[in-house]
Formats: C-alpha cells, sequence, structure tokens
C-alpha cells in the first residue's frame, strides 16, 4: 500500500542538545488517519516541522508523499500537504482575505470563496488575522490548510486553547475536512483523537512506543465491568475479593476486570446470593485514555 | 529569474511595508534629513561663501588633499551623509520585516505554507533592497540636481555618487541577514544594528579620507558591497529555521 508519510530512524537532536525525536520510525498508509499522542516534549510537533521541511532530520530520513525534503519533487509534494500549525502568531497587517489568497496563490490552485463559506469567515474577511478570536483564528488556519483540496492533512493540536464551544466546531469541521484525506493530528487530547482518528502512534521520550489501529488496541485491554450497589462500596469490594477479584473503587462503583459478557451473570447470580444488591452493571469500553496511560505507563 | 514563490512573498512584504505607517514615517524621515534637510543649506551657504580647508603637515591623506570650496561637500560631506542614508533605510526595513516577523511569531504561519524559509527570507531581503531603493534615489535625486543647478559639481560626479549609495543599501540589506539571526526583538535589532554598523562607518570614513578624487566612490562601492557580501555568506551559512525560531 503506497505511504502518505513515513519516519525512517528518525532522530532530531536540536542545538541545545535536546533529544526530541530519537530513531523514530513509523508510516502511515495513503486514507489513513492516524493520531500522533505523546506527553508534552515527545516530539510530535518536531514530526510536524520535519514534515514541513522546516526542520531537518540529525539522522535517518522523513518521506511525505514518497518524496524526501531537499528533493525537487518535494515542493509538489508540499503543495499537495495542507498543514494546521500550533497556535502561530497572528499578522497585524493582513486581512483574512489577503492572507487566504496569499495562500492560493502559493498553492496555485484552490478557491478561497469556498473556504470562507464553508468555514464561516465571511464576515472575517477584511479583518486583521490578529484581531480575530481563538476560535476563528483556528477555522482560518483550518481553511488555509484545506484551500488546495490537499491529499495529506497534518494538523498540530488543532484544539489547544479553545473553549468547549469553539473546539466542537473545529471537531465538526475536521470530522468532514478528513474524510478520505490522509490525516497526522497531533494531539494530547484523547476524546478528540477517539473521535477522529482510526490508528494511533504514540510516542514519549522521541521514541515510538506503539502504532496499531484503535480498534486492535482496544482489544489488548482487559474489559472492565462496573458495578454498583445498595450497600457501601467497601462491601462491594471485600465480597469482589473474596472471589477473587481485585476492584478499583472509582466514586461510589467498583470497576473489575472482567469479561462482561461471558462472566458478568455468574457474578451477579453470586453477589446477590450473598445478599450484595448490585442494581448497576455496565460494561466498560477501553477507553484511550486507559490505553494511552498503560501504554506510557509501561 | 526570480523563484514564484519569492515573487508572491514579495508581493506580501511590500504590502505589509506599505501598510505600516511607523515603518513607512521611520524609513522616509531619515534619509529625508540625511539627504535633503541637513545638506540643502549647506550646499546653499558653500555655493555663497566657499571655504577652504586649511593644507594639512605633509598634505594629509589623499582624500583630503586639494578639496577646495564645494568640493568639500561634494567629495566627502555628502557622500558620507549618503552612505549613512544607505545604511540606515534598509536596517529601518529590516526591523520591521524581519524582526517583527520573529517577535510575532507569524514565520510559523507562513512556513506551514509550501515555501521554503530561505524564499521567505529572499523576498523580505529583496523588498527591503526595493523600498531601501525608492526612498534613498530620489531624495538623493533633489539634491544631487541642486548642486548640478548651482553649478558645483559636474552631473557626471553627481551620479557617481549614485555607487556608495546603492552599494550602502546592498551591504545593509545583507547585514540584515546577520540581524536576522542575532536580534529577536526591535531593541536588540537597533543595538545589533549599531554593532554591525560601527566597522562600516570606520571603513567608509577611511576609504573617504584616503582615496582622492573620484576614485574614491568606486573604491566606497566596493568595499561596501564587499563587506555585504561577507555578511552574505555569514548569514547565508548560519540560518535556519531552528536558529530563526530559538
Amino acid at each position: 500500500m503506497p505511504t502518505a508519510l513515513a519516519f525512517e530512524s528518525v532522530t532530531k537532536r536540536y542545538r541545545n542538545g535536546v533529544v526530541a525525536l530519537n530513531g523514530a520510525s513509523w508510516s502511515i498508509p495513503v486514507g489513513a488517519r492516524t493520531c500522533l499522542l505523546g506527553p508534552n516534549g515527545a516530539g510530535k510537533s518536531t514530526a510536524i516541522r520535519l514534515l514541513e521541511g522546516a526542520l531537518r532530520p540529525s539522522s535517518g530520513s522523513v518521506v511525505l508523499l514518497e518524496t524526501t525534503p531537499g528533493t525537487p519533487e518535494y515542493a509538489d509534494a508540499r503543495r499537495r500537504t495542507g498543514i494546521v500549525p500550533q497556535s502561530p502568531g497572528m499578522y497585524t497587517d493582513l486581512t483574512t482575505s489577503d492572507y487566504l489568497d496569499l495562500v492560493r496563490r502559493l498553492y496555485g490552485r484552490g478557491d478561497a470563496g469556498r473556504v470562507i463559506d464553508a468555514f464561516g469567515l465571511g464576515p472575517y474577511q477584511q479583518t486583521m488575522l490578529a484581531e480575530l478570536s481563538g476560535g476563528f483564528r483556528r477555522r482560518l488556519l483550518l481553511a488555509a490548510a484545506l484551500l488546495s483540496e490537499p491529499e495529506v492533512l497534518l494538523l498540530d493540536e488543532p484544539t489547544v486553547g479553545l473553549d468547549p464551544v469553539a473546539a466542537h466546531d473545529v471537531h465538526e469541521f475536521l470530522t468532514t475536512a478528513m474524510q478520505g484525506r490522509s490525516t497526522l493530528l497531533c494531539t494530547h487530547n484523547l476524546a478528540e483523537a477517539e473521535a477522529l482518528c482510526d490508528d494511533v502512534v504514540i510516542l514519549r521520550g522521541g521514541r515510538v512506543l506503539l502504532h496499531e489501529p484503535l480498534a486492535e488496541l482496544r482489544q489488548r485491554v482487559a474489559p472492565r465491568l462496573r458495578l454498583r450497589a445498595r450497600q457501601p462500596v467497601e462491601s462491594l469490594v471485600a465480597a469482589l475479593a473474596r472471589r477473587g477479584l481485585v476492584a478499583e473503587i472509582e466514586n461510589d462503583a467498583a470497576v473489575v476486570s472482567v469479561d462482561a459478557r461471558r462472566a458478568a451473570p455468574d457474578l451477579l447470580r453470586d453477589l446477590l446470593g450473598e445478599g450484595i444488591d448490585v442494581f448497576e452493571s455496565v460494561p466498560l469500553e477501553a477507553s484511550l485514555e486507559q490505553l494511552f496511560l498503560d501504554v506510557v505507563r509501561a | 529569474m526570480i523563484d514564484r514563490s519569492v515573487r508572491i512573498l514579495l508581493g506580501k512584504e511590500l504590502a505589509q511595508l506599505g501598510r505600516s505607517r511607523a515603518a513607512l514615517v521611520s524609513a522616509t524621515l531619515i534619509p529625508l534629513l540625511l539627504l535633503v534637510i541637513v545638506p540643502v543649506p549647506q550646499l546653499v551657504a558653500f555655493s555663497k561663501a566657499p571655504i577652504n580647508i586649511p593644507e594639512l603637515p605633509g598634505g594629509g591623506p589623499a582624500g583630503l588633499q586639494s578639496l577646495r570650496g564645494a568640493d568639500f561637500f561634494v567629495q566627502l560631506l555628502y557622500p558620507l551623509l549618503v552612505t549613512i542614508c544607505g545604511l540606515i533605510v534598509p536596517s529601518l526595513a529590516a526591523s520591521y520585516t524581519i524582526v517583527s516577523e520573529r517577535e510575532r511569531r507569524t514565520l510559523e504561519l507562513l512556513i506551514a505554507l509550501p515555501v521554503r524559509l530561505t524564499d521567505i527570507l529572499l523576498a523580505k531581503l529583496l523588498s527591503i533592497l526595493t523600498l531601501g531603493t525608492l526612498v534613498t534615489v530620489p531624495l538623493f535625486a533633489i539634491t544631487a540636481t541642486l548642486v548640478v543647478i548651482l553649478d558645483l559639481a559636474p552631473a557626471g560626479t553627481m551620479l557617481l555618487l549614485l555607487i556608495p549609495l546603492v552599494a550602502a543599501v546592498i551591504c545593509s540589506t545583507c547585514l540584515s541577514l546577520l540581524l536576522t539571526l542575532l536580534a529577536r526583538d526591535f531593541r536588540t535589532a537597533n543595538n545589533v544594528n549599531g554593532i554591525l554598523f560601527f566597522p562600516v562607518l570606520i571603513a567608509t570614513v577611511g576609504v573617504l579620507g584616503a582615496v582622492g578624487g573620484s576614485a574614491r566612490f568606486f573604491v566606497l562601492g566596493v568595499t561596501l558591497l564587499t563587506l555585504g557580501a561577507i555578511a552574505l555568506v555569514i548569514g547565508a551559512r548560519w540560518i535556519t529555521f531552528e536558529r530563526y525560531l530559538d
């Protein structure tokens, strides 16, 4: 399968000695929607800047649409790629319209009017970029990235610093924009990654800890069951412990690693038979947060 | 000859400079002062009451020999003002186009587009060169025309003075590449400009004092272009996105 982008044993050491990526290798096939997860300083933004061609790897190679930065073909690959940078500064002397026109001319194609309409930027066409609110700045960045109908979309923390309403708006736009496009979404917002992506790459300390489809990742985590009873939660935990189950207390509920479909009916019968009045039994799907913490802590 | 991306970015830079009242006022006011307001009264005074420089012991350096009357103005004073002006205007423009981009972190907006850092910087340098030339040459022409009208120097001599002016603009534009590496904000930019200009001014005074006749304009032009080329080579060798954003 052709790759949209790839990192081949990439190490990036900054001038101050910080190693942002350390022999990292991963690739994203054409059409995949992949999130790049990792704690702060994991190397996510460095990965984007390497793909931009703004930074050069200290060793290894970065591939974007089958080309490497610095080659004559790379310029064409960049024109087929839309990038949303993380919270850049905004011009005080360029309007929304000026900026989108600049973007259109640099990409050599695109319809500024279409993205202005799609992202609701119409009333702000003559507004200086620095005067736009946080939410509209992010809309503008998305509009610029999508103006040329790119094949690849690189998103660096597209909702960081936004209020919930603005973040929701951006998610709505992204859901549409990412359809059919190879996308790399750098984020540490796990809910965002879960809602928008199919695959996940987890970085820590510049190394790739994991690269898997989310669905497969979920299967690796033990299924869990949340139980609530009329008695104090400590009684419920003790009853579970007598059956060899270690429970965690979350609020006033006990959470145990149990396959709900196979083991829950017997477990519930036992508990009720013992006089523990269980009134709630909820199978929990492994959240990306849980998966992330499991992987990073391991 | 110039890459399409650079031409597009140059248009953006010039539009931004045109919209910046502070940049335009400071880039016009100082040359107006140095090229017209200060020299014109002196010029008129020289035309009415020529002064003779006393002979220096042993004749003095070649550049200071045989300067009589208006020659002092045409051969020494005005070339110095012209060179200083040619150095100042691009440095002011550089503070607005290069340092402000760095200070406001707007470079990240540009680098997300299909352009290279070298395209961005080349467009900025060309915009600085354009502004420097467009502002200084017409103002120079005013005073140069007056000199010719007052019959203080032939038109050919005044045309030769364009050499150090244009060379100073080019030299200062190249020095702004070093400014890109060294200055993170306006205040630092002003300090760095002072440090960068000091050796250039020393060289200028040295050439004007040491070389006699019209040859001084050629030698000064070559000296300024050489200093500019050195700055360009150093800047081009060291500047990277990483250093620019540091």
